[in-house]
């Protein structure tokens, strides 16, 4: 056999004892089609385990904003129900999930069934258990600030269910930091950009232009990263990538921003 | 003569023997018979002692009531013959009273005031009557074993009527004139000519089964045996009337006398035995603990049966499939969080933000509140002027403003500074003068804002600086993506 044949056939056994499953489930395409080319099997995987970071602990909202573009992006691929879970308490930092704001997302809040529970263990057990079910589109879970029962087990068990019944998890950290591996597909990193301006005339502030944001991608089942800045588009309802020197935003001063950061 | 000090209230058989009687002052109880053991009186444990009675009393019917200060009236009908009749019925339950050190004087009769008055009154320990024989056998009762009032007891003493015989054919408008219409009334709620209205302690149950254990149980794996048996002839009996139910609570007897009790609520209606029974078995964990001596018997009851449209289960899922797994799904997250945890969305008819939105519980089918809008109102707009995360309660904010409409240069949030570089606004919300009573008085204008590092938020002026009166302060409502 030639190299390439039996790299070919390494590639197919190594791939089959990596999958969790054997369906093959569908992929939703982001829209952008630099981060579709980067992501294994050509967009986001639905029936698997992604992971979204902030950059700095101020780029919550940001995470946010991404994880439920990426959410719209795989409603539209499988339908279904979003069960939304997340601790008791963590409101308090930044607010309640707002049903009014998703419809620039294209998401239908009545979708939406919200969980609040005591402590990460009975996170885990209701995610689980919504991934079991075969209304449900996709489970969100949202871990706390000093959550500690997070592991590499508890994610191999979510990828593993969510891999044999075909719906998606996300799991959105509020911390910036995710010391350990554990069984996700893609895990993001995301901050916040500034986004490109509306001019009004007359006016000495511009205007809000579409929601941007710079991503990393830091782990990915392929092994490939990367970093790209998308923005998405209501009309489409899909993500495409900011041009780099159409959709630049203004100069910025360095050292203000970069210590809002710092601070935050 | 009203005596102060300490008074008995209660005197065992021995003490009755030795003449110590109710009302008698402790101090002479004492000096006739120095040994005596006195308890202090606690008549709310007596009557909290009294109504976990009645809930015990359930396992014979589901109609059972507490009588203060010392009876139980329990219902009956349709029940008798579950336990063999009414002789061994009435046999059992004063055994089972006996084992718990308490003597029962047990009378089983056509009505509520027959059977209190002979039980209380009566010459035997137990008394059946039989349709028809009421009048005979209160007759010889003494009048206060009718529910009446001191004054009125005291009042017919004073003519001479001291027991019943004596005022059955007496005429009743010169006794209604005397002593009103509640003499006449409770005799005639005795004999039968008038309706009384028993009030349980549970509403009737559409479906009620119980089960008897051969000996006490304390392990988790007999009482799911249990749960499943139990669960299996609700749902047959659902299935042959054609109806789900809502609601069900499972109860345990405890062979102490306690009960514990597990109530389940569905978000839909159900006929399915697993769905039930798991639903039990998840929260058996909680009254394992509490098993005590053991359980010796079991008893479920159902609530708020509808008639209920079967749905075929599809080969290929589609919607209707669809829904019934999502009801599942709802009834085991309500069932581990509580009701109050596991809410959806429902949009309303306001134009306050916080108030445009409600969490409500999934369990609750309509919305209470008469103000719910369509929820395509929430999905027009496509733009971004809402923010997915709001903040309960609005936060305020330390700006620099160039006044009176341009949104904020400057802010300050948790102490920390932002510089807004762009800015979409106002957008301006008035107070809605049709709600009476409303706190919100002031018209609000809403910026959306971002800053340097493009992070971005919602900020609202409180009030309008052109108002006189007004003084306006600035908040954060909710962030941006």
């Amino acid at each position: 056999m030639t190299s390439q044949a039996i790299l070919a056939e390494l590639r197919r056994k190594i791939g089959e004892q990596e999958k969790l499953t054997g369906h093959a489930w569908p992929v939703a395409a982001s829209g952008a089609a630099e981060l579709d080319a980067v992501l294994p099997g050509g967009g986001l995987a639905t029936g698997a385990l992604h992971e979204f970071l902030p950059a700095a602990h101020g780029d919550f909202a940001a995470m946010l904003g991404f994880g439920l573009g990426a959410l719209a992006r795989i409603i539209s691929c499988r339908p279904g129900h979003v069960v939304w879970v997340l601790p008791a308490w963590q409101q308090r930092a930044w607010g309640a999930l707002y049903p009014a704001g998703l419809a620039p997302f294209g998401i239908d809040s009545r979708l939406f069934t919200c969980v609040r529970t005591p402590k990460t263990q009975n996170m885990l057990w209701a995610l689980e258990e919504a991934l079991a079910n075969g209304a449900v589109a996709a489970v969100i879970g949202i871990l706390p600030e000093n959550d500690r029962g997070y592991d590499f087990t508890a994610s191999r068990r979510l990828a593993m269910r969510a891999a044999r019944h075909g719906v998606t998890a996300f799991i959105f950290s509020s911390q910036p930091q995710f010391a350990m591996a554990t069984a996700t597909e893609t895990r993001w990193a995301i901050a916040a950009e500034p986004c490109r301006p509306k001019a009004y005339p007359g006016h000495a502030m511009a205007g809000l232009g579409p929601p941007r944001w710079r991503l990393q991608l830091v782990k990915s089942r392929k092994g490939n990263t990367g970093n790209w800045t998308v923005e998405w588009n209501h009309e489409t309802l899909s993500f495409r990538l900011a041009a780099p020197l159409a959709d630049r935003a203004p100069l910025r001063i360095a050292g203000h921003a970069a210590r809002q950061r710092a601070a935050a | 003569m009203v005596q102060s000090g300490a008074q008995i209230t209660a005197a065992n058989a021995a003490a009755i023997r030795l003449g110590l009687f109710t009302g008698m002052p402790v101090a002479d109880a004492r000096a006739i018979h120095p040994p005596l053991l006195v308890e202090p009186a606690d008549p709310k444990g007596d009557e909290e002692a009294l109504r976990r009675l009645a809930l015990w009393c359930q396992r014979y019917s589901p109609l059972t009531r507490a009588d203060p200060p010392d009876g139980i009236c329990i219902d009956i009908a349709g029940c008798a013959h579950l336990f063999g009749g009414e002789a061994a019925m009435a046999e059992d339950l004063s055994v089972r009273l006996q084992g718990f050190g308490l003597t029962a004087r047990i009378a089983i009769a056509p009505t509520i005031g027959a059977a209190r008055a002979i039980a209380h009154r009566g010459p035997q320990q137990v008394t059946f009557v039989p349709d028809g024989q009421i009048r005979e056998h209160i007759a010889p009762l003494p009048i206060d074993a009718l529910r009446l009032n001191e004054a009125t007891v005291t009042g017919l003493a004073k003519l001479g009527l001291s027991s019943i015989a004596l005022l059955i054919g007496k005429p009743r408008t010169a006794l209604a004139l005397r002593f009103g219409a509640q003499v006449m009334h409770r005799l005639d709620q005795a004999l039968g000519l008038e309706n009384e209205v028993f009030n349980p302690v549970f509403p009737p149950p559409f479906f009620h089964s119980a089960c008897r254990f051969a000996e006490p149980v304390t392990s988790l794996p007999f009482i799911e045996k249990a749960v499943h048996h139990l669960t299996g002839e609700l749902a047959q009996t659902l299935f042959h009337a054609g109806k789900g139910v809502r609601r069900i609570r499972l109860a345990l007897y405890r062979v102490d006398g306690w009960q514990e009790m597990l109530e389940i609520r569905l978000s839909r209606l159900s006929q399915d035995a697993d769905h039930l029974a798991r639903l039990l078995c998840e929260r058996l964990d909680q009254i394992r603990d509490h098993a005590g001596f053991g359980f010796e018997a079991a008893t479920l009851a159902a609530y708020g049966a509808e008639d209920f449209q079967m749905e075929q289960a599809a080969m290929m899922s589609g919607t209707v499939s669809r829904d019934h797994d999502l009801a599942r799904l709802h009834d085991r997250l309500v069932n581990r969080f509580g009701e109050r945890n596991v809410t959806r969305f429902l949009p309303r008819a306001s134009y306050l933000p916080e108030r445009a939105v409600r969490a409500m519980p999934v369990i609750e089918t309509t919305g209470k509140n008469g103000r719910d809008a369509h929820p395509q109102d929430m999905q027009r707009q496509k733009s971004f002027t809402r923010p997915p995360l709001l903040l309960d309660p609005p936060e305020p904010v330390n700006v620099m403003v160039e006044m009176p409409d341009k949104p904020p240069a400057r802010f300050e949030w948790r102490r920390i500074s932002h510089r807004v570089r762009r800015a979409d606004g106002p957008e301006r919300i008035a107070p809605e003068w049709w709600v009476i009573g409303d706190p919100q008085r002031k018209t609000r204008d809403y910026y959306r804002v971002e800053d340097e590092a493009g992070r971005r938020f919602w900020l609202y002026r409180d009030g309008l600086y052109d108002r006189a009166g007004d003084d306006p302060r600035w908040f954060i409502h909710g962030v941006f993506a």
